[in-house]
């Protein structure tokens, strides 16, 4: 992105919501499970971003709608059960036996309540890098940690939905 | 195994040895079944479309607030100013208050809102907010004045040099330069002089010349003597008695010929003039030409 770019230019700020506005949906509905608050969110963080369009440069702007969405709810909305969805063409259109399937989803289960389980931070973090495919750094840079703790965020994830799931 | 090796494994940067080390780990199989499946995880549909209209709306709405604000905003300056004006006006002819006043050689008996009576001497003036007189019986005075007041709030009467409140009494109060005396004829009364306090029971009297205070004495029940047609004094300089003739009879007094300083005790007529110059002058032994409507006291043995 152009740093002579404007945010107030409507072609650079469509652009910043095209790219921004699902992955801040999906932090938010992360963090407390709750679509309808993670909607108004986005719809919150962006008016934020389009009224200081004129302070905030194109390059800080995903920082900015992240900052405005989390300090949103900050200590006054109650986390909710996070419910996912899975993509289940896999599944469909194989042909496993309907044992291999039901085992299938009852490990997809385990997985939800373990996922549920986790301290705020860590489902936040796991999900941003397996559902949305951020990278460490990039999480690292929205969260505003380094890298190294986001690494230990995912590894005691790892850790902990491993023992919830095997019942350790 | 290095630190967070884990994370290490999700994100492909293990070594070879480490990995096959990891592999041969009972918790392999579910560490890689945890990778699979939360691949394939999903979240609530977001339509992106949907939300950038609904953005845009909002946006609007908040483009399209600010321009119909300002037609409304010059109303509101409009009303604003009529408001200012309506209550400016209300409040200045609440305060507009009632004025009598009399002039030399002149009484006049004012009945107030709640019935109480008001005598005014000559040349005084009273003036009350007769809207407000339910709430507040307060009357300020510049003069002499006798007054009469029924039983209710407190009533007050002030005047440049003191207060006078009372519930409900008759009393009379002179307020003329430094001159300031109230008298009271019937119940209490409360006069507040120099911010200190003094209680009038009937029959007594504050007479203050000067802002020299003395106490005085008057008829119980009775009323003061300018309501028949005389002044009365008691030890009273003066300068202040001939004020009063002056007040009383329209007479232009010229008294330089005189000390106006001796004390006064005695009375005179309010119509008679002739006698209430001599009702002055003899006991006073000085002696008076009256030329017309002036008149000039000298001394005895002053060589006219």
């Amino acid at each position: 992105m152009d740093n002579k770019q404007n945010v107030c230019e409507e072609m650079v700020y469509a652009d910043i919501f095209k790219t921004n506005s699902k992955t801040i949906f999906n932090h938010i509905f992360y963090k407390y499970g709750n679509e309808e608050k993670a909607h108004d969110a986005v719809q919150e963080a962006f008016m934020k971003l389009w009224e200081n369009c004129a302070k905030v440069p194109p390059l800080k702007a995903k920082s900015f709608l992240y900052t405005v969405a989390n300090n949103l709810y900050l200590n006054v909305l109650k986390a909710e059960k996070v419910r996912l969805k899975y993509a289940d063409k896999s599944l469909k259109n194989t042909n496993e036996t309907p044992e291999f399937i039901m085992e299938e989803n009852q490990f997809q289960e385990k997985l939800e309540a373990a996922l549920n389980s986790l301290p705020k931070n860590q489902r936040v973090t796991f999900l941003m890098n397996r559902i949305d495919g951020l990278k460490y750094a990039e999480i690292a840079q929205l969260e505003q940690v380094s890298v190294k703790a986001i690494e230990k965020r995912m590894h005691l994830a790892l850790k902990s939905l491993r023992e919830k799931i095997d019942g350790i | 195994m290095q630190e967070d090796y884990l994370a290490k494994w999700l994100n492909n940067e293990l070594s070879d040895a480490e990995l096959l080390e990891f592999k041969k780990s009972d918790a392999y199989a579910t560490y890689k079944k945890i990778r699979n499946t939360s691949a394939r995880l999903k979240t609530p549909d977001f339509d992106t479309e949907t939300a950038w209209e609904e953005l845009n709306n909002k946006r609007e709405e908040k483009h399209t607030k600010v321009i119909t604000l300002s037609p409304f905003k010059g109303f509101l300056k409009v009303a604003a100013v009529v408001a200012v004006v309506f209550t400016g006006a209300y409040f200045y002819l609440n305060s507009q208050n009632e004025t009598f006043t009399t002039q030399f050689a002149e009484h006049t008996d004012i009945v107030l809102p709640d019935s109480s009576e008001v005598t005014l001497n000559a040349e005084s003036k009273i003036s009350y907010n007769d809207k407000n007189w339910d709430n507040q019986r307060n009357i300020s005075l510049n003069g002499e004045a006798y007054f009469k007041v029924e039983k209710g709030n407190t009533f007050t009467v002030n005047t440049n040099q003191g207060s006078v409140t009372v519930l409900g009494t008759e009393f009379n109060v002179v307020h003329r330069g430094d001159f300031f005396e109230v008298t009271c004829y019937e119940g209490l009364v409360s006069v507040i002089y120099d911010e200190k306090e003094y209680k009038l029971p009937a029959g007594n009297g504050l007479l203050a010349v000067k802002g020299k205070i003395s106490k005085t004495k008057a008829t119980l029940n009775g009323t003061p003597s300018w309501l028949q047609n005389e002044s009365s004094f008691n030890s009273i300089p003066l300068k202040y008695v001939l004020a009063e003739f002056q007040r009383q009879h329209n007479i232009e007094v010229d008294s330089k010929g005189v000390n106006t300083d001796i004390l006064f005790t005695g009375s005179f007529s309010n119509t008679d003039t002739n006698l209430a110059l001599k009702s002055i002058s003899i006991p006073l032994q000085i002696k008076f030409t009256l030329k017309g409507n002036n008149v000039q006291f000298y001394e005895e043995n002053t060589a006219k």
